[in-house]
């Protein structure tokens, strides 16, 4: 008998217990898997989260003048699983916790998110690539102090190796090299 | 005022919802039952409520991908549901048919076989998605009655 009324009581202190949403504020978590939103200067357009995706949602196709390459994803596809942000190599692909994606029937293929990327000319032959992002270059050459992160981001995949095969033959001054004659002088 | 649109404007008062499963893995029709039976997000208080029969429904929510199976049953207990019904899409699957696109027994998206009026995408939807999306349907329902506002 007197537990219901502890329970009334309890009931009395603590006030509703619903959500005033969509009249007032919800609580969203930070972890909440919602919309993605993709880094147009992270993106390299490796096609991984493509690959990953499990609904089929990314799109990937070159522009059609050739000058870069455009990622799309349909979010009415999205299933929200974030393989897209666990296997980006970059970290490009990140999810928000903006969870308000309902529309009406007319919207339904303008949900999309786009980024429109285009490629810049190699530093030595101006062949159209897409450079290495710094984050990226770093962490890749992090041990290697030889090479110059700045100059090798900015070179196509040719140039590149050409560069490394003439370091490797001896026919390059190496970095440490340069400060060794720096420090000597 | 004549007596009809009086009834009408008392009537907007409560949408009664239906739901059908298409199909669905229940993820979506968990989340359903999450919105009306818990008291924190509470469908009721837009005078929704779940009813047993398509024919006294007015909104109709819809989850799952349309399966070769149930197509016709939905096609069925949706032509019971009477004029001027809305329909909701809920979770990805029948909007695109997303994880099972493409898929042997797969006849959706839903909006090849019925006119779709708001879709409400997620896999699942969080319940206050879904009550975004039952507000946007209770609006566009006035609207098909003429009762704008």
């Amino acid at each position: 008998m007197a537990s219901f009324l502890k329970i009334l009581f309890r009931n009395v202190l603590q006030g509703p217990s619903t959500d005033p949403f969509p009249l007032g504020e919800t609580f969203t978590p930070d972890r909440q898997r919602g919309r993605v939103k993709i880094n147009p200067d992270l993106c390299m357009g490796c096609g991984m989260c493509k690959y990953s995706c499990a609904a089929g949602a990314i799109d990937l196709r070159p522009q059609q003048d050739g000058k870069g390459f455009i990622i799309t994803v349909w979010r009415n596809s999205c299933c929200l699983c974030a393989s897209c942000r666990h296997y980006c190599p970059t970290g490009a692909m990140t999810l928000t916790n903006d969870w308000h994606t309902t529309h009406a029937e007319e919207d339904k293929y303008n949900i999309v998110e786009q980024q429109k990327i285009d490629y810049v000319p190699c530093a030595q032959c101006g062949k159209l690539m897409r450079p290495l992002p710094r984050q990226l270059a770093e962490k890749l050459y992090a041990y290697n102090t030889e090479i110059d992160r700045e100059l090798t981001r900015t070179l196509c995949p040719e140039c590149r190796r050409m560069l490394d095969a003439r370091r490797n033959a001896g026919a390059l001054e190496t970095a440490s090299e340069q400060t060794q004659q720096q420090t000597g002088a | 005022m004549s007596l009809n649109t009086m009834l009408k404007k008392l009537s907007v008062c409560s949408p009664w919802l239906f739901r059908i499963n298409a199909g669905s893995c229940n993820g979506c029709d968990v989340e359903l039952a999450t919105t009306a039976c818990i008291p924190r997000y509470d469908v009721e208080r837009f005078g929704c409520r779940y009813c047993g029969s398509p024919r006294h429904a007015d909104v109709v929510l819809i989850t799952g991908p349309v399966t070769t199976r149930v197509r016709d049953r939905v096609l069925r207990v949706w032509e019971e549901i009477p004029e001027p019904k809305v329909t909701v899409a809920v979770g990805i699957c029948p909007i695109s048919g997303g994880v099972f696109r493409e898929g042997y027994s797969i006849e959706g998206p839903l909006d090849k076989w019925i006119p779709v009026d708001v879709n409400v995408p997620g896999c699942p939807p969080r319940p206050q998605a879904i009550l975004e999306g039952v507000v946007l349907a209770k609006s566009i329902w006035m609207k098909k009655l003429g009762l704008e506002g």
